[in-house]
């Protein structure tokens, strides 16, 4: 395993959650994988951590889940974006846009 | 949120297929996972290994979504009870100990709860009882004032404008004639309005109304109370429409007031109510009672219109009772001095709620009610500790399990939560044992409160009280289940499973809590013994004191020939027969008679003018006056200091006479001699002090310092009820049925009422002493055990914690002193650290509770050494027996032993 992968600071699990689902409906496993695949390895999620997440996010509304079958045919959960959770998922990109330009230039400059 | 809701929905009632989902989702990662590792070219297995891994605990993860999910609230509770049920019937020994004394602790405080609840909090039985306000006056010295006049209550009731209704009533004297058997009943006298403005129902027959309540004298009707039916006529529903005598007058009975329905007060629950317009015929003295505004002896209530705020009321009636009273003032006597006047207009009206009644008996008792609630909480909070202190010993016990819980991923919030749910579901096991301790003990209670009153607290267990045990229940297992929960939650796992927990390094922890909550106990228990202590001297005090009479051997008894209709003249004669019959009586020493005993309660007061005394403005001028016949002090054992006693020849036509006792003396004459000196009740001074006695109690044992004067029965122009004193050479009640005989001998008719002793009357008096007294030596005691109870508990556990170093020392050479000083060093510490926070926290029971004792300093010395000593003494036995059991180990067994 390489070393140089990061743990995800606190509450932005949620956050890549709904970025991966905004493009299509996925099954957990695919999350995870497609996390690793687009940050180039650099971002690891635990694994254990990514589905009380999906279930929280269900709870509030965010994502909604239905069972569908897989690429390989077996039987899998497939989470969706719901109208709300394309809100969140806006207002929480803008609000992480903000936050690490403010923290670059501050890095920059300080 | 709606999808929040309907997601905690289907959680919690479609478990099953939940929980199904779940696993699924779980098993396809893994499986996708395993695909992906093998085909980067790991073994099967070795993949299928690496993916579980990576994904973390199975069960943790699944925990943490169900968490997620919100299920786990109620459904864990769910769990947590059932497991926790299971526990304590694994160990029924604890849980049986657990649950009695809870059950005892907490029903201790439910019964106290429930008499406060009865006579603090509940509100009269009548229809919307917040809307009734009792009407009193305050003077110019803020006194207050209850009584009014009956012309005053009639402009109160017909020229205001905020009140639905005002209703009046008055105390009357009744003896009840039916078929030929008397008795003395207590009854008052109504206004028509009184069950309308109420709102109470007749349970039978029916009640006054507005019509039965116009013509003077002219109703001749009564009703029962339930509780007196049910007592004379055996509930029987044909008394209705028959005629009793009350005071010789035919009465027609109309109804039967409901059983809840004690009248307007908890302290006065009567037996027959009549219509005021009957006053002259049952009060007939003064003749102008109903027109004279002097004449003040009517309690009044009244219902507020809706909407009509207590403030706005006051307001109201304010300005219309200043108005009355100005009226009033100009028919005052024309030689009324100015300041007289001032004095009369500066008198104010006050509205108060009503909703509970008059509140007589709750002043009385709200002090030694608030005092005992304390003491119980007390004694819940020192066995909550114990029963902590025992919990804490099976977590100790309980730490492998502990340990494997956490290692299984159950998250320390959650093994709190099973500790709390534990100790609340036992102790609300207790709770639930604890209602039949509540039941009796409020009646035991109740055996304290006089049995007059008692009447109208016999009440079952209200749903405050049962509300208050609830609440009570989860305070307490909250308390008792915290520290062994944090101390569960705050082991580590690791360390307990390699460990044996004999001899983890975590055993100085809980025995630090554990010596934490035995020192809160010394701390808690010794202001509970310093109480019991100081009521119990105050008890003896007032018990012992020597109240200026002998009590021993009087006998009591009470009677109103005017109420059988005698006239006056009759009733001298009447008097004088019955006392010579009594005094030729064998075992009878000597028999008297007054117009008040005793201690009984209160005595009248009469305004005096004394010659060459020239009192100041608004000086107080009323002694206590008494009529007596001759033989009243020598009867009653109060010493006569000069002059002589009242004869037989101070009658009507004879010179006035008066004996006065020492302080009256002293106040008016000085040191000079009060004999021959004049007094006068009408304010011309035309009585002579022919007798001066010593002080003594009158109205109650506490007092000091009161003038009173005595006056002749038989130069009395009216006498109305007089109290017999028989002075008996044995034992006073064995001379009921002789004081009887002779009486009805004298006249069959005469009812006798309150017949008992003077010893009786006293102890009476002192009857919230008493309970408060031996109720905090109770409680202090058990807090004392308790206390004991737990410091062995927590010497014994840490002597077998200390076995084997124990058995090290001894095999070194210790000797047995040196390992008691060992094992009891810490307590000493303890104790003595105790026994200094209880003392201060003593200081502020004896502040809280000074003005309750007599006789006896807050902070008398003596009460708190006895008290430290009794606590010192049970906690040195209680760590000795344990210690010395230590001083015995054998080191060859103890360095076995692990």
């Amino acid at each position: 395993m390489r070393n140089d992968r990061i743990e995800l600071p606190q509450g932005t699990l949620d956050l890549l959650i709904l970025k991966t689902l905004a493009l299509e409906p996925q099954h957990g496993w695919a999350i995870s994988e497609r996390v690793q695949q687009i940050s180039q390895d650099v971002l690891r999620v635990q694994q254990g951590s990514l589905y009380p997440a999906l279930h929280r996010l269900e709870r509030r509304g965010w994502i909604k889940a239905r069972w569908g079958t897989s690429d390989n045919n077996r039987r899998a959960k497939y989470y969706e974006l719901t109208a709300s959770g394309r809100k969140q998922l806006e207002a929480e990109e803008s609000a992480w846009r903000k936050l690490a330009a403010a923290v670059a230039q501050v890095l920059e400059t300080a | 949120m709606f999808s929040d809701l309907m997601i905690r929905l289907r959680s919690l009632f479609r478990r099953a297929s939940v929980e199904r989902e779940m696993n699924d989702e779980l098993r396809f990662h893994v499986e996708r996972q395993t695909e992906k590792l093998a085909a980067s070219g790991m073994t099967r297995e070795k993949a299928a290994r690496r993916a579980r891994i990576e994904l973390g605990g199975l069960e943790q993860v699944k925990e943490e979504c169900r968490e997620a999910r919100g299920v786990s609230l109620l459904e864990s509770l769910l769990q947590d009870v059932r497991y926790a049920l299971r526990m304590l019937r694994k160990n029924p020994g604890f849980t049986a100990v657990s649950v009695l004394t809870l059950a005892l602790g907490i029903g201790a405080n439910a019964a106290i709860f429930s008499l406060m609840d009865a006579v603090l909090l509940s509100r009269l039985p009548v229809k919307h009882p917040e809307e009734l306000v009792l009407i009193t006056s305050w003077d110019a010295k803020a006194r207050v004032n209850s009584s009014f006049s009956y012309p005053m209550y009639q402009n109160l009731r017909d020229r205001n404008s905020v009140f639905a209704g005002v209703i009046a009533r008055g105390g009357g004297q009744f003896n009840l004639n039916y078929r030929g058997v008397s008795e003395r009943v207590r009854g008052e006298l109504v206004s028509g309005n009184y069950y309308e403005v109420l709102g109470v129902r007749p349970w039978v027959g029916q009640l006054f109304t507005q019509q039965d309540d116009i013509t003077p004298s002219g109703h001749p009707i009564v009703v029962l109370s339930y509780g007196f039916w049910q007592r004379r006529f055996g509930g029987d529903p044909g008394v209705v429409g028959q005629t009793i005598l009350l005071n010789e007058h035919p009465m027609t009975v109309i109804g039967v007031s409901p059983p809840e329905f004690y009248g307007t007060g908890l302290d006065a629950p009567q037996d027959v109510r009549v219509p005021l317009m009957m006053t002259p015929v049952f009060k007939p003295v003064p003749e102008n009672r109903m027109q004279s505004r002097r004449h003040q002896w009517l309690d009044l209530m009244a219902r507020r219109k809706p909407g009509v705020s207590l403030a706005e009321a006051q307001t109201s009636l304010e300005v219309l009772y200043h108005q009355i009273r100005e009226g009033e003032e100009q028919q005052l006597p024309a030689n009324t001095s100015a300041f007289d006047r001032q004095q009369f207009l500066a008198n104010r009206i006050r509205l108060e709620s009503g909703a509970q009644g008059r509140l007589s008996l709750q002043r009385e008792m709200s002090q030694p009610l608030l005092l005992l609630f304390a003491v119980t909480g007390i004694v819940l909070l020192i066995l909550c500790a114990n029963l902590a202190n025992l919990s804490l010993a099976r977590t100790a016990a309980r730490g492998q399990e502990v340990a494997v819980r956490l290692a299984l991923g159950a998250g320390r919030g959650r093994l709190v939560r099973q500790w709390l749910t534990e100790s609340v579901v036992l102790s609300l096991l207790g709770a639930l044992a604890s209602v039949l301790v509540a039941i009796w003990g409020k009646a035991a209670l109740l055996s304290f409160v006089p049995a007059e009153f008692r009447v109208s607290l016999v009440s079952p267990l209200g749903w405050r009280v049962f509300a208050f045990l609830l609440v009570v229940a989860i305070a307490t297992g909250v308390l008792l289940g915290l520290a062994p929960a944090l101390r569960a939650a705050r082991s580590s796992s690791a360390d307990t499973l390699r460990s044996d927990s004999r001899m983890s390094a975590t055993g100085s922890g809980v025995l630090s809590v554990r010596g934490g909550l035995t020192l809160m106990q010394v701390a808690l228990s010794l202001p509970l013994l310093v109480g019991a202590g100081l009521f119990l001297q105050s008890l003896r005090n007032l018990e012992g004191m020597d109240a200026g009479f002998q009590k021993e051997n009087i006998l009591l008894a009470s009677m109103n020939p005017a109420l059988n209709g005698y006239p006056q003249e009759r009733i001298h004669t009447l008097y004088v027969d019955l006392l010579a019959q009594l005094r030729a009586q064998p075992g009878v020493r000597s028999a008297s008679l007054s117009t008040n005993s005793p201690i009984s309660g209160g005595w009248d007061q009469l305004s005096v003018v004394v010659e060459g005394y020239q009192p100041r403005q608004g000086e107080e001028m009323s002694p206590n006056w008494a009529a007596v016949s001759p033989g009243y002090f020598k009867t009653l054992g109060i010493p006569m200091l000069a002059g002589r006693d009242f004869t037989d020849q101070d009658t009507a036509g004879a010179p006035k006479a008066a004996i006065i006792n020492e302080t009256m003396a002293h106040y008016f004459f000085k040191d000079a001699n009060p004999i021959g000196r004049k007094i006068g009740l009408d304010n011309v001074p035309d009585t002579e002090i022919v007798g001066l006695v010593k002080d003594s109690k009158y109205s109650n044992l506490r007092e000091d310092g009161v003038r009173h004067m005595y006056m002749p029965t038989m130069q009395q122009e009216r006498l109305y009820d007089l109290t017999l004193a028989v002075r008996t050479s044995g034992d006073p009640r064995a001379a009921v049925d002789l004081v009887r005989a002779t009486t009805s001998r004298v006249d069959p008719h005469l009812p006798l009422y309150g017949v008992t002793t003077l010893e009786a009357q006293i102890d009476v008096s002192l009857t919230a002493e008493r309970m408060i007294a031996w109720l905090s030596i109770l409680f202090g005691m058990l807090a004392t055990l308790l206390s004991a109870i737990g410091l062995y508990g927590v010497v014994a556990f840490s002597a077998e914690r200390r076995t084997r170093e124990i058995g090290i020392r001894i095999a070194l050479g210790a000797l047995p002193g040196d390992v008691l000083d060992l094992v009891l060093r810490q307590m000493g510490y303890i104790v003595a650290v105790g026994l200094t926070l209880g003392a201060a926290a003593a200081l502020v029971v004896s502040r809280v509770v000074g003005s309750m004792l007599y006789g006896v300093r807050p902070m008398e010395p003596a009460v708190y050494l006895l008290a430290g000593f009794v606590l010192a003494a049970s906690a040195a036995l209680a760590a000795y027996l344990p210690a010395r059991r230590a001083t015995r180990v054998d080191p060859v067994v103890a360095l076995r032993h692990e």
